[in-house]
């Protein structure tokens, strides 16, 4: 599913201090360094206010570095204009949100395909990935229903299928399983989990749940927006870890 | 995008509706306000050109005063000849108009005399129709009608005999005796009070100017051709003594009431679309706040900004559209209506003494008017949108996400 598996690091995240404008200057995120590669499903852990959404938002290209740079495949990518962002955005990666974020007026069909229809994908094209983004989320069957006739599970489900349809080099996952019921949260880790094992398709999320955590295969912790063991921060041979 | 737009278009519905009904109705009153206007105004100058100016003159140059001219047209063959050239001209008529005297045996009164062709005067104005008794100068060669307040303040009545006075070519007083054989009531303080009309040929036998005439009065096919009639035949009669004049060279107090209707009506529509404008921005506005997180999102998957701008403009161009069009549907229906049944309005007494006028307007549709007011309300939503759409093109992704 995922665009492709290349050597080297996807992600390298340099240096990068990410600092609010606001009278108190704190930092959210202080020189933090970390790379990430292709197939991984990697966890950002911390609790609350320790950095994980700004680590996320400054991957995603949603938000800007204060400092430092943020590479993927050695392109700089931190420094684009929002237009050129965007399109980065589009063609590259695919975001879970904590509240689900499918827009309303929409139905779970039509959201799945609306990243296509701004990649410029063909109608034909267009519905065959869309419904089978949702034949693996296991929602083939309410693709003509809107969001506010699904449960929150099924909403964040049709998130990961909006977020997979365009065949991203990553998926980033802001406490995806958050608003979810623990049994609900742990079946979307299943699929999470087996779109990555079956499908190939990149996962990075970011979870104050302790409990979520034993799911990823590697787990980079985060706190006062520094990492807690700088070691978690560099990827490892994803080979050598799944032989291990 | 117009599938997303038009959804978020009817996401509020009663907001929407209320915001599309504002626009149609604030159409529908421009349209109204237009038709009014504009109706009462050719209504003013079809009774005006219709009661005594006629469309076009035929005049000697050089005149003091256009309304009353006191110079003769010595040659008016040579004007016939031209007209009958002329394309677009309905009919004309040859008249003599002067100030004169108009006496009973018991009284006299002052009176603007109208010596006029009885069997070409009634296709070019229309004051044989409100004629009450008598005829309109068709049998008596020495006839004369009058309005009914005139004859009562000469007390005279049919077939009784009026002197007619007034000054000949070289300023001595000329004197006939007319016989009284038409009323009129027309409703005018002015044309039932101070106006009388003789035939022609009485008219110059009295004044003993021959086949002479001071005014040939024009009634063209079309009101909007007046002008090129107008130019077309001062080209023919230039060299001349002649000259073409319009009812608006003329009658300019209507030009003047016209000019300060068209001024009330751009100053009232400039109201309505205010008020078309701040409804569209307050729903804009809303729609915008609460959907800032939703921009995050579509930013988020890939929308780029500009898109996104489109996308709010879509929004307020949808509602504009159906607004515009429901408006412009409303609008027709009125004026419609109110063209066939007409509209009761007391505007008769307040240009009685100019002219007669009915109290009933009979609405029309001015295309070129309420085309230019939907424009402006399409524009004036669109117009509306640029402060939200703008705001939205410029929202980081980021931050629209922490939006609550």
């Amino acid at each position: 599913m995922s665009e492709r598996l290349i050597p080297g690091p996807l992600i390298e995240v340099r240096d990068v201090t990410k600092i609010y404008p606001s009278e108190a200057q704190v930092a959210a995120l202080s020189g933090l360094s970390a790379t990430f590669q292709a197939g991984e499903f990697t966890a950002i852990a911390g609790p609350s206010g320790s950095g994980k959404s700004t680590l996320l938002n400054l991957i995603g290209l949603i938000d800007e570095p204060t400092e430092g740079e943020i590479l993927y495949q050695g392109r700089k990518v931190s420094c684009l204009d929002p237009a050129a962002a965007a399109d980065f955005r589009l063609r590259h990666l695919g975001f879970i949100f904590q509240a689900y974020n499918l827009i309303p007026v929409l139905t779970a069909m039509e959201n799945v395909e609306y990243p296509l229809i701004l990649q410029g994908v063909g109608s034909e094209e267009r519905r065959r990935r869309a419904l089978e983004a949702l034949r693996l989320v296991g929602l083939e069957a309410f693709a003509g229903r809107r969001p506010a006739l699904l449960s929150g599970g099924q909403q964040q489900r049709v998130a990961v299928a909006r977020a997979i349809a365009a065949r991203p080099l990553i998926v980033l996952a802001d406490e995806p399983t958050a608003n979810l019921d623990s049994k609900t949260g742990a079946q979307l880790l299943d699929l999470m989990q087996s779109l990555n094992h079956d499908n190939g398709v990149t996962f990075l999320f970011s979870s104050h749940d302790p409990a979520v955590l034993p799911c990823a295969r590697r787990v980079v912790r985060v706190h006062d927006g520094r990492l807690v063991d700088p070691a978690e921060g560099v990827a490892q041979d994803l080979d050598a870890d799944r032989v291990g | 995008m117009l599938v997303l737009a038009w959804r978020n278009v009817w996401r509020n519905l009663r907001r929407s509706l209320i915001t599309i009904i504002s626009m149609a109705s604030g159409l529908a009153a421009i349209m109204f306000g237009q038709s009014i206007m504009k109706s009462l105004q050719q209504q003013l100058i079809e009774k005006a050109t219709g009661s005594i100016t006629g469309q076009l003159q035929v005049l000697h140059r050089g005149l003091r005063e256009l309304k009353f001219p006191d110079r003769l047209i010595d040659d008016p063959a040579s004007v016939e000849k031209a007209l009958a050239a002329q394309r677009g001209i309905k009919a004309y008529a040859e008249r003599i108009m002067m100030m004169g005297l108009a006496s009973s045996p018991t009284s006299s009164e002052g009176t603007l005399i109208c010596a006029i062709q009885p069997d070409k005067e009634p296709a070019v104005t229309t004051m044989s129709q409100y004629l009450v008794a008598g005829d309109f100068l068709q049998h008596e060669p020495k006839g004369i009608v009058m309005g009914d307040r005139l004859a009562s303040k000469l007390d005279v009545r049919l077939g009784e005999k009026v002197v007619v006075m007034a000054q000949g070519q070289d300023g001595s007083m000329d004197a006939d005796a007319f016989r009284l054989s038409g009323l009129l009531h027309s409703g005018s303080l002015t044309f039932d009070e101070s106006i009388i009309y003789v035939p022609l040929p009485a008219m110059q036998q009295m004044l003993s100017v021959g086949r002479k005439v001071n005014q040939f009065v024009i009634r063209a096919d079309r009101l909007d051709e007046v002008s090129t009639i107008r130019e077309e035949l001062s080209q023919r009669l230039s060299g001349g003594p002649l000259q073409v004049v319009s009812w608006e060279d003329i009658d300019h107090e209507i030009v003047g009431i016209e000019r300060f209707q068209d001024a009330i009506l751009a100053v009232v529509l400039f109201i309505v679309f205010a008020i078309v404008a701040l409804g569209v921005l307050n729903t804009l506005l809303m729609s915008f706040f609460e959907r800032v997180r939703e921009f995050g999102v579509l930013m988020a998957i890939g929308a780029r900004p500009r898109w996104v701008l489109k996308l709010v403009l879509l929004e307020s161009a949808i509602l504009g559209i159906i607004g515009t069009a429901l408006g412009l549907a409303g609008g027709l229906v009125l004026i419609a209506y109110f063209g066939h049944a007409g509209l009761h309005l007391p505007v008769g007494d307040a240009f009685s003494y100019f002219m007669p006028f009915p109290d009933v307007i009979y609405m029309r549709v001015i295309w070129r008017d309420h085309a230019f007011a939907a424009v402006c309300i399409l524009a004036t939503s669109l117009l509306a949108a640029c402060a939200p759409a703008l705001r939205a093109g410029r929202l980081r992704p980021a931050e629209a996400l922490r939006h609550v």
